[in-house]
């Protein structure tokens, strides 16, 4: 199956450290909320990332699947 | 045992009033994200407990239930001695619905009738729908007095509609756990002693929205800050994540050595003084780590004595992060030292999950090989199998008991065929590419499986069963010699040849190790009391069979396979001693042990047994439709042995048997029936029949039909007795 771009947004801005967790994924953080933006190969991706996110206390803003690529 | 209340946390009035309200549920769930100061709640609600409570820390390997359940019963067994042990020792028993424990626990609750509370803590981590099914299972049923607290990130996978709405479930969320402004100046102000003004304290809830690790993070930071307040201005006027900005923050306040010290030891899940010592190649860990617990809440005791501490989950994300971003250490050096230092203790699961993150394939299949035994009688073969399929092929051949034991893993776990057919080629591979270390106990224990599991063939499953017993025999320690011996006179017993299956069977239960072997013993002590009732020595078949239900009972094993047949051979032994009702009693309890998804030749002939014993009783419909099921399951099993021939007998039986006498049939039979039902003692035709009637030969032919169900025969003769029996061919209403 083609990967598809999934966009994730998050309350606050992350730093560096916080972007580690998010390996392969586009960070971009300003307006004090991040937008986590890349590739996503099936479900069990998308939901290990939402898992990190919760495990790292991050507020989930919203998901969304994006028609194009970035 | 019960964790201790955190010395700088602050007391939830609030929180701990509610858990304690008027009305008290069957679960309280403690629901929140990360952070929210869930297991501190519930461990300062535990501290203030007078009655017992049984503390459980979930983690990720409680995705088998078997684990769960162990942790569970032996915690409840801690605070309320002898409550949990029946359970336990039904769940050291390997293939039992997990259900069944469960029972025995709720059991063990209300017998024991006094109050207790269960706390899960991380519920969340469970996994496995079998585990939640079990969770959801308690909860139901739970006896009054009893309640049961989780704390949990999500909410569980369980029908919390059903529970809310029959008042079970009580739910403290985030919106309650939030830090309110007086709970925050309390912590900051009066616990923390840091010199805030009220707008500041404001700006700081506003900033963290309450969120507690928030606040708890802002604490330790502010405290050892000149000017706290105008930290809190910079912090409030940032737009950074609230735990990002805090963790950076504190940890930069932190000396090198401590903040090395904590980012090497968070891959390690649960730390003691000497694992982190081991780790880290230092000796000073219990100094640092008590440093730790007396200056920041971050550190979570596991145990009552010191000895064992986690950090808090949110918290060993940060610094895991930090490892990674600083690269201070290699993780898979720090999880290799973990695992042999865990190895060196025995502590086999926690070497392994180790190696495992490692990335140490060698020592993971080194160390399932080394256990597999013990593994397996502690009730472990789940994650047994879920380990070893992980692994590569390569390392599955060179470790022949790995695909050996996997096979039995998969067998006693109820797997779908194709697994066991694959993990099967496998292990068959590594016996012909490796003959120098295929021993064997993994010949027999590949063997045994195959005649309990695999095999529906009889004449095939005597073969195998030799096999596992020649092989069996030539182990050393004797591992499997009882199971092989009772496997081969279970398939020469299918196979008819009783005399040498009885020989075999009393080979097997006189073995001295046979009583330690449950599962073989009592599987050989049925077979020794079915071929004695079969045979007609009914004393000697009442006494092994009682035996095997008492060993069964002794060992957590009543509900389970190995039992049945000692069931089915009192049964049959009763019926010839004439003690009907309970002959049916047992065999249904027989029948009942027998039932798999696929048929089976052990199940048909439970049926043939049940069929026997209703056939005595006169149950003669009831009978006849446990014989249809035999014969329907024995038209599927490709070689059957003797049970045709058992169920022939059976049938023969029921063709000749007397009908009873006294009891009137169920249903009264109607007036056009009982019409034909005179014209039947004649010698006429049905049309004939038909005509005296004025009705075609259909109608007849219904009439006849319903006669024979409602009078439970299937002949004209029989029919004309049993009438005459009950009395509905009064000689007054004879035609003609």
């Amino acid at each position: 199956m083609d990967r598809r771009y999934y966009r994730i947004v998050v309350e606050g801005e992350i730093g560096p450290r916080y972007a580690a967790a998010f390996e392969g994924m586009e960070i971009c953080a300003a307006n004090g909320e991040t937008e986590i933006t890349g590739p996503i190969v099936d479900q069990s991706h998308l939901h290990g990332l939402l898992g990190r996110i919760a495990d790292l206390g991050l507020t989930l803003r919203s998901v969304s699947q994006l028609n194009t690529d970035p | 045992m019960l964790p201790r209340a955190q010395p700088g946390a602050v007391r939830r009035a609030r929180l701990l009033s509610s858990l304690d309200g008027d009305n008290v549920t069957a679960l309280t769930l403690v629901d929140a994200p990360v952070g929210y100061g869930k297991t501190m709640l519930l461990r300062s609600w535990c501290t203030e407990q007078s009655g017992p409570v049984a503390w459980i820390t979930v983690d990720e390997a409680d995705a088998d239930p078997v684990r769960l359940w162990t942790y569970v019963a032996s915690a409840v067994d801690r605070v309320s001695e002898g409550v949990g042990r029946p359970a336990l020792m039904r769940l050291a028993v390997p293939g039992g619905a997990v259900e069944l424990a469960v029972d025995q626990l709720l059991n063990g609750l209300h017998s024991h009738a006094q109050p207790l509370a269960i706390v899960l803590d991380d519920l969340h981590l469970l996994g496995g729908e079998a585990s939640f099914r079990s969770f959801e299972h308690l909860v139901e049923r739970l006896p009054d007095g009893v309640r049961v607290l989780a704390a949990t990130r999500s909410d569980p996978p369980i029908r919390l509609a059903r529970l809310r709405a029959r008042r079970a479930l009580s739910e403290i969320r985030a919106r309650e756990l939030a830090f309110t402004l007086d709970e925050a100046r309390e912590l900051l102000v009066r616990h923390e002693r840091i010199d805030l003004a009220d707008e500041h304290v404001e700006l700081l809830v506003q900033r963290t929205e309450g969120w507690p690790a928030g606040l708890y993070l802002a604490a330790l930071w502010l405290r050892d800050l000149a000017d706290p307040g105008e930290g809190v201005r910079a912090f409030a006027g940032s737009h950074r994540q609230v735990a990002d900005y805090l963790a950076g923050e504190v940890l930069e306040s932190l000396g090198t050595e401590t903040k090395d010290f904590l980012v090497r030891t968070s891959v390690l899940g649960r730390l003691t003084p000497e694992l982190c010592d081991a780790v880290l190649d230092r000796e000073d860990s219990a100094a640092v780590l008590s440093e730790l617990k007396r200056s920041n809440v971050f550190i979570v005791a596991l145990d009552g004595r010191g000895e064992w501490y986690r950090y808090h989950h949110l918290f060993a994300q940060l610094l895991r992060l930090e490892l990674t971003e600083t690269g201070l250490a290699e993780p898979a050096a720090l999880h290799r030292r973990a695992a042999a230092w865990y190895r060196g203790r025995r502590l086999v699961e926690d070497a392994i999950e180790h190696a495992a993150a490692a990335g140490d394939e060698a020592t993971v299949a080194e160390m399932l090989a080394e256990h597999a035994v013990d593994l397996f009688r502690s009730g472990r073969v789940e994650m047994f199998l879920s380990r070893m399929k992980r692994l590569p092929l390569e390392i599955l051949i060179e470790q022949p008991s790995l695909p050996a034991f996997g096979v039995l893993a998969a067998g006693q776990l109820g797997r779908p065929a194709v697994e066991l057919q694959q993990l099967l080629s496998v292990a068959e591979r590594a016996r012909r590419e490796r003959p120098a270390s295929w021993a064997p106990l993994h010949e027999a224990i590949v063997e045994v499986t195959r005649v309990a599991f695999i095999e529906r063939d009889v004449g095939v499953a005597v073969e195998h069963a030799r096999r596992a017993v020649a092989a069996a025999q030539a182990d050393p320690e004797n591992t499997v010699a009882v199971a092989a011996l009772a496997s081969l006179s279970n398939a020469l017993f299918f196979a008819g040849d009783l005399a040498q299956a009885r020989s075999v069977a009393l080979e097997a239960v006189e073995r001295p190790e046979a009583p330690e072997r449950p599962v073989g013993y009592i599987a050989a002590l049925g077979l020794l009391a079915a071929i004695d009732a079969e045979e007609g020595r009914t004393a000697s078949a009442v006494g092994w069979a009682r035996h095997a239900i008492s060993c069964a009972h002794e060992t957590g094993q009543a509900d389970l396979w190995p039992v049945a047949l000692a069931h089915l051979g009192l049964a049959s032994a009763l019926a010839r001693t004439g003690d009907l009702a309970e002959a049916d009693r047992e065999a249904t309890r027989g029948e009942r042990l027998r039932r798999t998804p696929q048929p089976t030749g052990a199940h048909a002939h439970a049926l043939i047994v049940l069929a026997e014993v209703r056939a005595a009783r006169s149950l003669l419909t009831r009978a006849a439709g446990d014989l249809e099921r035999a014969q329907a399951m024995i038209a599927e099993l490709p070689d059957p042995g003797r049970l045709p021939a058992l169920a022939a007998t059976v049938e023969r039986l029921l063709a000749h048997a007397p009908a009873r006498p006294q009891q009137r049939p169920i249903e009264e039979p109607s007036e056009g029936e009982l019409a034909v039902l005179r014209y039947l003692a004649t010698d006429l035709s049905q049309r004939e029949i038909g005509a005296r009637l004025y009705v075609s030969l259909n109608t007849v032919k219904t009439h006849t039909r319903e006669l024979y169900r409602k009078l439970d025969v299937h002949s004209r003769s029989e029919a004309v007795t049993r009438a005459k029996t009950l009395g509905l061919l009064d000689s007054r209403k004879s035609p003609g």
